[in-house]
């Protein structure tokens, strides 16, 4: 699996203000690996997947996504689109339809003309499995169509690198499976995938690597089975046997 | 439980008449009553009321064009105004927020006047320290000065318009915007901007009323606007009560058909929430 690495994290400090944020993180994300990254509230997790694309500046260290170093302000917007994001509240454009949601970065970026862009977002909407909620408006669609849009708008960018930011922590339960589905169908077609989320169910069955974070550190990786069923650190297992049980 | 009876017979009263009624939207009925007893006025009474309107006709044009062309170049260096105020670059928004304070301290009347008596006077004294017979010769234009006077300060005021709508746009719009590779100002002319928009609509209608009113400072810097005509007819026929009763409802025409508009394209620029 570790053919080659797409994401280089070199020693990645982050503070705010006073908080120590991230203090320290080396990580290697190899092309078309699936991480998931667990751990508490505030312990930098959804930090450091900012900083993959920039969207958080760090104060220390390096990190080179597929040969490009996050320093110019030119290779930040280069590897912003090889870097697609998916957020925990959507941040769908709610003045777009659907449709245009997912064509404008297509056209105005990629520089595709209007039926091209049309086309790659309908495809993309059959994918996610709403096509017919082309036409509408975000704010007329439930979260779990929200969410599975905003997935769609990402990978109409043709990213090689797909970022979760707690996708379905902001979702109804009974919509989190449909967002999951479109999940794990991406990542058997090989997307490269970091996903911040505590959905254990898909973590077993999609990812390569499980990391738990705390504090600002990566306190312990492994596959998913061995980290959840036989976890070495004790921070690991205070902090599954509160999200298990 | 005491109020369903109520609550039932709320829709019913929405029918018929009374719905016809709303849907005219009852303000145009007060434009139409002001333009009519206007024209009441001026007909049955055409000495002095129409001798009025003819006299003050031409300044009601350079109300209306003085104000129109401020406008519009407000909304433009408002923008600038709002976006160095949200800025993360601490020179620029210094540069923003320093001009923005010091404008918004100074009354209009005073700036008018700067522009038009103080700022001429300094031209000329550049010109004679550096010698320069361009500058000894300048001579100040009354609308073009009280044009400039009247968009540096209101474009003040409108910079903070802009900031409060930029700021009103949650920060994940821009993210989102960013992370799929736009840059800063394509996120704004697409993703922020036209939420933004949608906010201050309001606000930025009323500071074109505002502005409207306003405009009458002008006639004290030599433009023969509406109230600069009024004062002359008034100190040329001695009857003040028929002259500013006219030119009060000129401007109360030209006030609340601006409202009038701001609130149609409010209505009309709504998207699904």
């Amino acid at each position: 699996m570790q053919t080659d690495t797409i994401i280089q994290i070199e020693n990645v400090h982050k503070h705010f203000g006073k908080v120590h944020a991230l203090r320290g993180i080396d990580l290697n994300v190899g092309r078309g690996e699936v991480i998931v990254i667990i751990g508490p509230s505030g312990s930098g997790k959804s930090t450091l997947l900012r900083c993959i694309n920039r969207l958080e500046e760090f104060d220390q260290g390096s990190i080179v996504v597929d040969g490009i170093p996050l320093d110019s302000a030119e290779n930040i917007n280069a590897v912003r689109t090889e870097v697609g994001m998916v957020f925990q509240q959507f941040n769908l454009f709610p003045h777009l339809s659907v449709l245009d949601n997912i064509t404008l970065a297509q056209r105005i970026i990629r520089k595709r003309d209007k039926k091209e862009a049309h086309e790659i977002a309908m495809e993309l909407l059959h994918k996610v499995g709403i096509p017919d909620k082309a036409d509408c408006y975000p704010l007329q669609l439930s979260g779990g169509q929200q969410q599975r849009v905003a997935i769609a708008r990402a990978l109409a960018m043709n990213p090689k690198i797909m970022l979760f930011d707690e996708p379905t922590s902001a979702l109804d339960p009974e919509m989190i499976q449909e967002v999951l589905d479109v999940m794990l169908a991406l990542a058997k077609e090989g997307m490269t995938m970091v996903v911040v989320s505590h959905e254990m169910g898909f973590a077993r069955a999609a990812a390569d690597r499980a990391i738990l974070m705390d504090d600002g550190l990566i306190v312990e990786q492994a596959t998913p089975k061995v980290l959840f069923s036989q976890p070495k650190e004790e921070r690991t297992k205070a902090f599954l046997s509160k999200v298990l049980s | 439980m005491q109020k369903t009876p109520e609550l039932e017979e709320t829709p019913k009263r929405e029918n018929g008449f009374h719905k016809k009624f709303k849907d005219i939207d009852q303000w145009w009925l007060l434009v139409a009553i002001v333009v009519l007893l206007i024209i009441l006025l001026v007909t049955t009474k055409p000495d002095p009321y129409n001798r009025i309107l003819k006299f003050v006709g031409d300044g009601i044009w350079v109300t209306l064009y003085t104000t129109m062309i401020s406008f519009v170049l407000v909304l433009v260096l408002g923008l600038f105004g709002g976006l160095g105020r949200t800025s993360h670059n601490t020179i620029i928004r210094g540069i923003a927020s320093v001009y923005v304070e010091v404008v918004r301290g100074v009354p209009l009347l005073v700036q008018l006047i700067i522009w038009y008596f103080a700022f001429p006077a300094m031209v000329k004294d550049l010109g004679h320290a550096w010698n320069i017979q361009a500058f000894i010769d300048y001579k100040a234009n009354p609308i073009v000065m009280a044009i400039l006077g009247m968009t540096v300060c209101y474009a003040a005021y409108m910079s903070e318009v802009y900031r409060a709508g930029i700021e009103s746009i949650p920060k994940g719009q821009m993210e989102a915007a960013r992370s799929l590779g736009m840059t800063y100002f394509q996120a704004m002319g697409h993703v922020i901007l036209p939420q933004a928009i949608r906010v201050i609509l309001p606000p930025i209608g009323n500071e074109f009323v505002t502005l409207l009113k306003d405009s009458s400072l002008v006639s004290v810097v030599a433009v023969a606007d509406l109230t600069r005509r009024g004062r002359e007819f008034m100190a040329a026929n001695f009857i003040p009560i028929q002259t500013w009763m006219m030119v009060a409802l000129l401007y109360l025409v030209m006030t609340l058909v601006a409202a009038r508009v701001v609130k149609w394209l409010e209505k009309h620029s709504r998207y699904e929430r």
